[in-house]
């Protein structure tokens, strides 16, 4: 397995002349939250607790090159090392902890008090490994991408004593055709928004928290992400709700298969993926 | 269609853009759903014979765009020229040895895309001008307000069939019904430009891709189930969008036919009809698509005010 360092810097939100976007429901809005560093929402939040636009719980970083920002995004994976090198927050170290698509952007999870302490164009080394590796002992049909090597084997993913199916715990299992912004794009680098409003909420699926496993039935990961009966596509919930039609709290995938080799077991009420705990970050 | 709507309301803007080359990068390949990787044309630059009520799969094609792909050279003029641009909209050739030639806007995907008459594409390549006469945004139906319509030449709607039924809700009629679980790429995107790539079309792949779409044809008027397109794209239940098949074969995984945004509102404001004769090729073109390039300039000429 390769590892490369790369060097991503904090990005500024961006607008065009007119700052309203077009909600779902028709309503003009200023998406407040898009990009950039977000305070006060953290891994384990509501993906719908602000009223924001994709909030990330970190910082996100980009790079000015078009060419080298899909690199960042497309080499990135969850639980990476990425500490800041310049700025008053020179030093702090954090995770990566997803990305988003089109330009490309990787979200780094940082303590409240480094985060708090960055700002736009801070530049940030990002330890990149993960891209291409293959664990040892998990069945042949599943693919795993977009995870450090450390970090599997700390999710809540089990391979069965035979070796013949893996099994993820996820807050709950959603049908593939809520998946919205992200269909048709290439899994390694663009996030799958999941089209739920806080309207969705029901007794199987009760809220979605960042950093919450969701499976996503009939979707297959492992180069475009496009619809495949009987598969099934494991991710980490990265960004919040969007007002946006067809986006929602976006899913980095980690784990795709098919339905009967890659398995999953939904705790709607007790479910826990990936935490600030775990990274080491509180 | 029997409908009452503003058609004299409508603004008629002239519009110029210019056929576009078709675009690679250094890497050429593109991947499949089986992570197969393909070089294959469709997209972009004039694409000949394919035309509206042809399949749109079935071809060696990725994103198969028929007929003639219209940008403008400047970022903003472009996307005045993409948004505005209405299906069924006219479009005459400006520049190059098939001035004249008249053709009809058969939907966007992030080129206009204008199907002509054979003859005249077969003369026809990248930097031919094109005059296009937009009108058709801010279309609206009195007797169904909760119904958007966008990207619909008042004479396209004039010359679909149904209308407003004895109940009050608006008769489409439909060549397909698409499930929610078909769509692809193209979700979450703005509805006035380009289109929504339909899933499960992809002939000749396994049968664990397809979602039975794989007898579309191009220029056929489509219902997406569960689809809101009002502002945008996404997925509402018990909402229903209309479209036209603008787009053929795809091999890019999660991409495949799309069909350009015709009008969305809530499902019990619409009465769909199944009619295998929903295509923009029963109402548009009044020329054969093998007529010669002289005859499609003679009808051209014959139909210009």
């Amino acid at each position: 397995m390769t590892r490369v360092n790369l060097v991503g810097f904090v990005e500024h939100p961006v607008l065009g002349e007119s700052p309203y976007r077009v909600s779902r429901d028709g309503v003009s809005y200023v998406p407040v939250g898009d990009g950039g560093v977000v305070l006060g929402l953290e891994l384990g939040d509501s993906a719908f607790r602000l009223a924001a636009d994709h909030a990330a719980p970190g910082a996100c970083l980009m790079h000015p090159d078009a060419a080298a920002r899909h690199a960042l995004a497309a080499f990135a994976c969850i639980g990476n090392r990425a500490v800041v090198r310049t700025g008053s927050a020179a030093g702090a170290a954090g995770s990566v902890i997803g990305k988003r698509g089109e330009e490309g952007r990787v979200i780094v999870a940082f303590r409240p008090g480094d985060l708090s302490a960055l700002r736009p164009s801070d530049e940030v080394l990002v330890q990149t490994a993960g891209q291409g590796w293959r664990p040892a002992g998990i069945p042949a049909e599943v693919a795993v991408l977009n995870i450090d090597p450390g970090m599997l084997a700390a999710l809540p993913v089990e391979v069965s004593a035979d070796g013949s199916t893996m099994t993820a715990r996820v807050r709950a299992v959603l049908p593939g055709k809520l998946a919205g912004n992200g269909i048709g794009r290439p899994a390694a680098s663009w996030d799958l928004d999941l089209q739920l409003t806080s309207d969705d909420r029901s007794a199987s699926l009760p809220d979605v928290l960042l950093g919450d496993l969701i499976a996503v039935t009939d979707i297959d990961a492992r180069y475009n992400m496009g619809y495949r009966r009987d598969w099934l596509t494991v991710g980490v919930v990265v960004h919040g709700a969007s007002p946006l039609p067809g986006h929602g709290p976006g899913i980095t995938p980690i784990l795709t298969g098919p339905a009967g080799t890659l398995q999953t077991s939904p705790d709607p009420a007790g479910h826990v993926g990936l935490t600030a705990a775990l990274l080491q970050l509180q | 269609m029997k409908v009452q709507a503003n058609q004299v309301r409508l603004p008629r803007q002239v519009l110029a853009g210019e056929i576009w080359p078709a675009l690679a990068d250094r890497h050429a390949f593109r991947v499949d759903p089986d992570g197969r990787p393909f070089v294959l044309p469709g997209m972009g630059a004039v694409t000949l014979g394919v035309h509206c009520g042809d399949p749109a799969t079935g071809y060696a094609s990725d994103h198969l765009e028929p007929g003639a792909s219209v940008r403008h050279r400047d970022p903003a003029a472009n996307y005045a020229l993409q948004f505005l641009t209405c299906i069924g909209n006219e479009v005459r050739v400006a520049s190059g040895p098939a001035t004249g030639a008249v053709g009809h806007v058969i939907g966007q995907h992030a080129y206009v895309l204008v199907d002509f008459p054979e003859a005249a594409l077969e003369v026809m390549g990248p930097g031919d001008g094109v005059t296009v006469v937009a009108v058709g945004q801010g279309l609206a139906l009195a007797e169904h307000p909760s119904i958007v319509v966008k990207n619909c030449d008042p004479g396209l709607l004039d010359r679909l069939p149904g209308g407003t039924s004895a109940d009050g809700r608006l008769e489409v009629h439909v060549a397909a019904r698409v499930p929610a679980e078909a769509i692809g790429a193209g979700a979450g995107m703005i509805s006035e430009y380009a289109n929504t790539d339909l899933m499960g079309a992809y002939a000749g792949l396994g049968d664990d891709l397809s979602l039975g779409l794989e007898s579309l044809r191009i220029g056929d008027v489509v219902c997406l189930a569960d689809s809101d397109h009002r502002y945008g794209r996404g997925y509402r239940p018990g909402y229903l969008t209309i479209g036209v098949i603008s787009t053929g074969q795809c091999m890019l995984f999660g991409h495949g036919p799309g069909p350009s945004t015709l009008m969305s509102g809530p499902a019990e404001a619409f009465s769909i009809v199944d009619d295998a004769d929903a295509n923009l090729a029963s109402w548009l073109h009044p020329w054969p698509s093998d007529a010669p390039l002289d005859a499609a300039l003679e009808v051209a000429a014959e139909a210009a005010p």
